[in-house]
């Protein structure tokens, strides 16, 4: 009789599990469903159930065979207790109303507990058993979980379940969780007050524009979105909805697109700002948030044959390697699209920013919430293209309203929704309304109206340039702008101020010095006179004499064509010599002229010009000594795109994908900061080994790396050691058998993914330290444990198989993880050795440190931090000391000999690291390693000194040329004043929903998950009462044959934990 | 063990009752339902691998109703203005099928036919198959009145995903810009080229596989 409900609850199951799948999909980046999706319970507090029970004297629990009346029973009980005449006991009344039917126990009273009363009674045929009564006590608990360590028990922990589909995949873990709602001032404030969001469009003063007779007419605007319905009432101007999914529908069947749309043209209830433009609708997801970059090639020509004028893409993912998409973007543009995109959710880390808001051409829009935080979710960090020889661009370029922002419902009225896709379509319509300002349309194309929108900008005060970009949208000023706007070219950021802090971080976090590596600042040139254009001659540096110009040495390179409407101009600053142990600031700028050919003059071959300076301001500090100097390794950091590298913490399932960089400024960022503030120099490579000076330095931090190694690389690096470098190793986890479980197919581009290394390249680690003695071995460990008074969690990392006999190996218990991904079996492992520390024998050697996990010193996923333990071992490394909670500890284990039962980790057979590797070349039969690249070599600019000094405040001045703020009369300009009001608790809800919105991960609208709940929770009650009533219906029928039953129930009692008669 | 069961008087009615109760009905009503939930599943899988291969084969029925008009773009006549490709990096393609340089573009929109880099219908870089590694040559190439007949019978082959966008072309030039462009027709896994060299087409078939 259980089979029906066996059945009921699997269809459900299936139902629920055949819907979420297909949830995360498709083009590079669609993010996956919410993170609550995924962990549904994962609160940080846990309930946790606890039970004691207590024996109650004198009363026994008396069970009969059968089901008998009251009377039968106490028949029983008496007869049984006949014999014994001193006993005093009574039957326990209960009084409940189930005692008017039979019942098969009673509860007993009696006085002097003899045993041998209790086998009389247990002698007697009609009763079982008897037992001592017992109290329950149930307590319920709520348990606090650390914080950081909540991620852990979110993923799921069983490895059959298969990973989930590729590019799509990005981080959904720790950001949203908690994030959102901190973005929001939920959690975190003590605010009762907070400004009620009217419509953003007012916010941003759009009414001015409106007053004024803008409202975005004749400007065709594009919703690159999940469609739109035919009749919504908030639409007047719909020029054309086209479908390029495979769905055959033209509308909305998740929101998205509508609330998108919304923002942009609504005209009534929740107002957008240009409710006149005329809008194209572009279905290109479907509504399980499906989309191919071929569905998006296609659409994009249709826009480029429909000449649109504003795109907006509320979409993005981390593969910029792209090609055909990244290009499609790029003949848009040039064909005088303005494109805006959303830079994504995968905030608060860094290194995260999405393509194609990344792209120089694209306006990327990064979110704030209404009282001008960053929002938590907003990606930021450089741009991550240009590593590991370059050094990212700044991104997003600018900020708006993308928490809690109104717009339509699906099918009628208002909703709220946060995201960074939020953040875009404000831009998209508020560029919308400013292109319908300029009466020369001609004026107005991609280029212009990014300089228009970043000269505008409001700066937020204490966020730097990779969270805010130029700052906040400020409507009016892009439009006092636009309107005196003349065709020129522009840089951003606008000036270098090395010492600008907080805003221009990274870099005015530590000074530079001589002898460094040479600090890159990647401009871009923005040039609003046309769509191609050049660098005329070559940038010049005029340093300022008065103000120690000449202490400096600049190197410039640049795009050769700047195409479309932009390029790079990258930076390259170094201390001269002369100011090797000089301190001070010195000043100078780098004046650049852009041509573009003319093409409203009458002859032909005319050429419009612009002249940018580039005003830059660095801080010089004598050269640190050595041991203060640490080199991190960029170049041996490979990363996903263009391939797959897998996650370091093999934990995190949705996110399996190693993407943000590896580098200090991006998932480092925690750790630079704090070797900067332990009065650390740090300096990234981002050429081969053998392009650094090692006698300058005092440690190389070589960390999760995927990259092969040159034979000239190991040479040098084994030279370099003996003559006192120092090394530290963080490694990660490479097994050949995980790395086969961990393929998945990409639904994207219809291929099984391999990976191409573990977490890191640990047979090419092996190959470099291999002369010490020294080598990581091929297991896969996980777990928590304490290290010197620290607790540690060690996140798929592995072991050390070989060291040298004199050093110092520090050992802890930790699970086989290899064991659980492939067997799903639990294995406790004592005295894994994950730390190692050594001095090379050698007279002024180096010293050498390893450690199995990278995972705890990555901003992405980590759960407990061990920056103490790259301290300790930096003052292993720098000083030669040795910390005490180290070599003393109890865990402190022999160096595992040469002869370790662990096998040496080999490389997958049939990986394809050659096609990413720098180092690798495909070969008839194994790779190869290339010859040995020449190392970078920069061409210092000839310095063209000025007597001259700098403006006084840099960032303040003129952004863009012949632009006269005053010119340009607003009408009744009338500052805006938020509404304040008490937040009554109901409200929030309204429009507080958390939940990013960039497809997949944006909240479904309430409307339609409301049914598909209800209507798997009405068949769960249906399924109960099916299930209810055939037992009802069966017991009395079951009771009958009254000599049967007490058979059956024996039989079951004997036999409970098979839960089946036995057939014989 | 436990108590028994009270029994409910019923309120659902009797027939039903028993109707629920007797495991073949049960039985009956999981199919049905199972068996519903499956197709439906199967179906629309099935749906989207039908559509998903659409976008590449071509359906012999369909006809997109396109209305070009290739006469406009005839060199004979005198034009004042010309249409352009607008994107170039450094060449761009005029509608009368001019090659020249940004730099050479007059005023008007057309390339300045007395600059010696200025050609008519280049196909330089084209291979045979109809593609070509510059945009811009393989616009010029298309635009050549001979290349008529080819674009016809395209046009009426046209897979349709390509239904919106030629409709809506209008004479030879916009054909010739919209068939270079690349599109679906020109990538594989959707993140790489078929073939990164040529990869502008304005012939019929998509570009040939490069080897990787």
């Amino acid at each position: 009789m259980t089979s029906p409900r066996a059945l009921w609850l699997f269809s459900i199951v299936a139902l629920l599990g055949w819907r979420l799948p297909q949830v995360g999909s498709k083009r590079e980046g669609v993010s996956m469903s919410p993170e609550v999706l995924h962990c549904p319970n994962c609160s940080q507090l846990t309930l946790k159930v606890e039970f004691s029970t207590k024996v109650v004297e004198h009363e026994y629990i008396v069970v009969f065979n059968g089901y008998f009346t009251a009377r039968a029973r106490s028949r029983f009980i008496s007869r049984a207790l006949h014999d014994l005449d001193a006993l005093v006991w009574r039957i326990m009344p209960r009084d409940n109303p189930a005692s008017d039917f039979p019942s098969d126990f009673e509860v007993v009273q009696i006085r002097q507990a003899l045993p041998q009363g209790l086998l009389t009674l247990q002698d007697h045929p009609y009763i079982k058993r008897v037992t001592p009564q017992r109290m329950v006590f149930r307590s319920l608990k709520f348990v606090q979980t650390p914080e950081p360590g909540s991620a852990a028990p979110c993923n799921d922990t069983r490895w059959t379940q298969k990973w989930q589909s590729s590019r799509p995949l990005r981080r959904t873990s720790l950001s949203l969780g908690s994030g959102f709602w901190h973005a929001t001032g939920r959690h975190s404030s003590r605010r009762l007050l907070r400004a009620i969001p009217r419509h953003v469009a007012q916010i941003l003063q759009a009414d001015v524009l409106w007053q004024m007779g803008h409202t975005g007419s004749g400007v065709k605007v594009a919703v690159f979105d999940t469609g739109l319905s035919e009749k919504h009432p908030h639409f007047k101007n719909v020029k054309e909805r086209t479908n390029w999914t495979n769905e055959k529908t033209l509308d909305d069947g998740l929101g998205h697109g509508t609330f998108v749309a919304g923002v942009i043209a609504s005209m009534r209830e929740c107002q957008g700002f240009a409710p006149d433009s005329e809008l194209h609708i572009f279905r290109v997801f479907t509504n399980n948030q499906v989309s191919y970059t071929s569905w998006f090639l296609d659409a994009f020509n249709y826009a480029i044959l429909k000449k649109i004028d504003v795109l907006n893409l509320s979409i993005g993912g981390p593969d910029f390697m792209d090609h055909p998409f990244v290009d499609k973007v790029w003949e848009l543009t040039a064909n005088r699209v303005i494109m805006v995109s959303a830079i994504g959710n995968d905030g608060p880390l860094y290194g995260t920013l999405n393509n194609p808001a990344d792209q120089m051409d694209v306006i990327g829009v990064g979110g704030i919430d209404f009282e001008d935080n960053i929002a938590r979710f907003s990606s930021r960090g450089m741009t991550t293209w240009e590593l590991p020889g370059g050094y990212g661009r700044v991104k997003p370029d600018i900020v708006t309203y993308g928490s809690g922002v109104r717009g339509s419902g699906m099918k009628e009225g208002c909703r709220s929704l946060s995201g960074t896709s939020v953040a875009s379509p404000v831009v998209a319509g508020a560029v919308t309304l400013l292109a319908s300002t300029v009466p020369n349309r001609e004026l107005v194309n991609p280029a212009s109206m990014k300089q228009a929108l970043i000269a505008s900008a409001r700066r937020l005060p204490g966020v730097n340039m990779f969270e805010q970009g130029h700052g906040k949208l400020d409507l009016l000023r892009a439009y006092q702008i636009l309107n005196s706007y003349q065709p020129q070219a522009s840089l951003s950021p606008s000036y270098i101020d090395l010492t600008e802090c907080p805003y221009m971080w990274p870099y005015c976090s530590q000074p530079i010095y001589y002898g460094g590596m040479p600090t890159i600042v990647n401009v871009t040139i923005l040039n609003g006179m046309g769509v191609t254009g050049r660098i005329v001659d070559k940038p010049v540096w005029q340093p300022y004499l008065p103000q120690n110009g000449d202490h400096i040495d600049v190197a410039v390179s640049y795009s050769p064509v700047l195409w479309p409407w932009a390029g790079y101009l990258a930076v390259s600053i170094s201390v001269a010599k002369k100011a090797a142990s000089w301190e001070g600031i010195a000043h100078g700028h780098v004046m650049v002229t852009v041509a573009s050919p003319a093409e409203n003059t009458s002859n032909a071959g005319g050429e419009l010009t612009s002249t940018v300076k580039l005003p830059v301001k660095v801080k010089i500090i004598p050269t640190p000594p050595r041991s203060k100097r640490v080199l991190w390794d960029q170049y041996h950091n490979l990363r996903y795109p263009p391939g797959y590298f897998p996650r370091d913490n093999l934990r995190m399932k949705n996110d399996p994908l190693d993407w943000n960089g590896d580098h200090i400024h991006t998932n480092f960022r925690d750790m630079y900061q704090h070797l900067r503030s332990n009065g650390y120099f740090v300096e990234v490579l981002g050429a081969p080994l053998t392009c650094f000076d090692a006698s300058q330095y005092g440690t190389l931090l070589l960390v999760d790396s995927e990259e092969e190694y040159f034979p000239e690389e190991v040479n040098k690096l084994r030279r370099d050691i003996d003559n006192g470098l120092s090394l530290i190793i963080f490694s990660d986890w490479y097994n050949t058998s995980v790395m086969r479980k961990v393929k998945f197919y990409d639904e994207n581009t219809r291929q099984w993914w391999m990976p191409d290394t573990g977490g890191a390249n640990v047979p090419a680690l092996n190959d470099l330290i291999s002369i010490w003695g020294m080598a990581f071995s091929d297991g896969l460990y996980e777990g928590d444990f304490a290290m010197a008074d620290h607790e540690m969690y060690y996140a798929s990392g592995c072991s050390i198989a070989r060291f040298p006999e004199d050093g110092i190996v520090i050992a802890k218990t930790l699970k086989d993880q290899g064991l659980e991904v492939l067997k799903q079996e639990t294995a406790v492992v004592d005295n894994v050795p994950i730390l190692g520390l050594y001095q090379t024998p050698s007279e002024g050697g180096g010293r050498i440190g390893l450690y199995g996990d990278s995972n705890c010193i990555d901003d992405s996923h980590r759960q407990k931090d061990c920056f103490w333990l790259l301290d300790a071992l930096l003052q292993f490394t720098s000083y030669s000391m040795t910390p005490a909670s180290l070599t003393h500890s109890k865990s402190r284990v022999a160096p595992p000999s040469s002869v370790s039962e662990h096998p040496l980790p080999e490389r997958l057979e049939g990986n394809h690291l050659y096609r990413y590797s720098k180092v690798l070349e495909a070969h008839l039969r194994d790779p190869k390693p290339r010859p040995l690249p020449a190392c970078p070599h920069l061409s210092w600019a000839k310095p063209q000194p000025l007597n001259e000094s700098a403006p006084s405040n840099l960032w303040k001045h003129q952004k863009l040329l012949s632009v006269d703020m005053d010119k340009v009369v607003l009408p009744n300009i009338r500052p805006y004043r938020p509404q304040v009001r008490p937040l009554s608790p109901g409200e929030s809800g309204a429009w507080d929903i958390p939940g990013g919105i960039m497809p997949g991960r944006y909240n479904q609208d309430v409307g339609q998950t409301i049914p598909v709940f209800a209507f798997l929770g009405a068949m769960v009650v249906l399924a109960f009462f099916v299930v209810q009533l055939t037992k009802a219906k069966s017991k009395p029928k079951r009771r009958k044959p009254r000599v049967k039953r007490p058979l059956f129930l024996q039989q079951l009692q004997q036999q409970p934990h098979t839960g089946r008669t036995p057939s014989v | 063990m436990g108590l028994p069961t009270p029994i409910l008087e019923p309120d659902v009615p009797m027939v039903l009752r028993r109707l629920l109760r007797k495991r073949w009905v049960l039985a009956v009503v999981f199919g049905l339902s199972l068996i519903y939930f499956l197709t439906s599943t199967l179906k629309q899988e099935e749906r989207t691998v039908r559509d998903r291969t659409l976008l590449q084969a071509r359906d012999p029925e369909h006809r997109i109703p396109w209305k070009v008009r290739f006469d406009l773009g005839n060199s004979s006549r005198q034009i004042t203005q010309c249409r352009n490709s607008i994107q170039g990096k450094t060449l761009i393609t005029d509608e009368l099928g001019y090659v020249c340089e940004r730099i050479n573009l007059l005023v008007n929109g057309c390339c300045d036919i007395n600059t010696p880099s200025s050609r008519q219908f280049v196909c330089d870089t084209c291979l045979l198959g109809g593609c070509c590694s510059v945009y811009e040559y393989c616009v010029s190439c298309c635009l050549q009145p001979d290349k008529k007949l080819l674009l016809e019978r395209f046009l009426n082959r046209a897979a349709e995903s390509f239904q919106n966008l030629f409709t809506a072309v209008e004479d030879h030039f916009e054909l010739c810009l919209a068939k270079c462009r690349t599109s679906s027709q020109s990538v594989q896994h959707e993140n790489t080229y078929r073939n990164p060299q040529a990869k502008f087409c304005y012939g019929e078939s998509p570009p040939e596989l490069a080897p990787i």
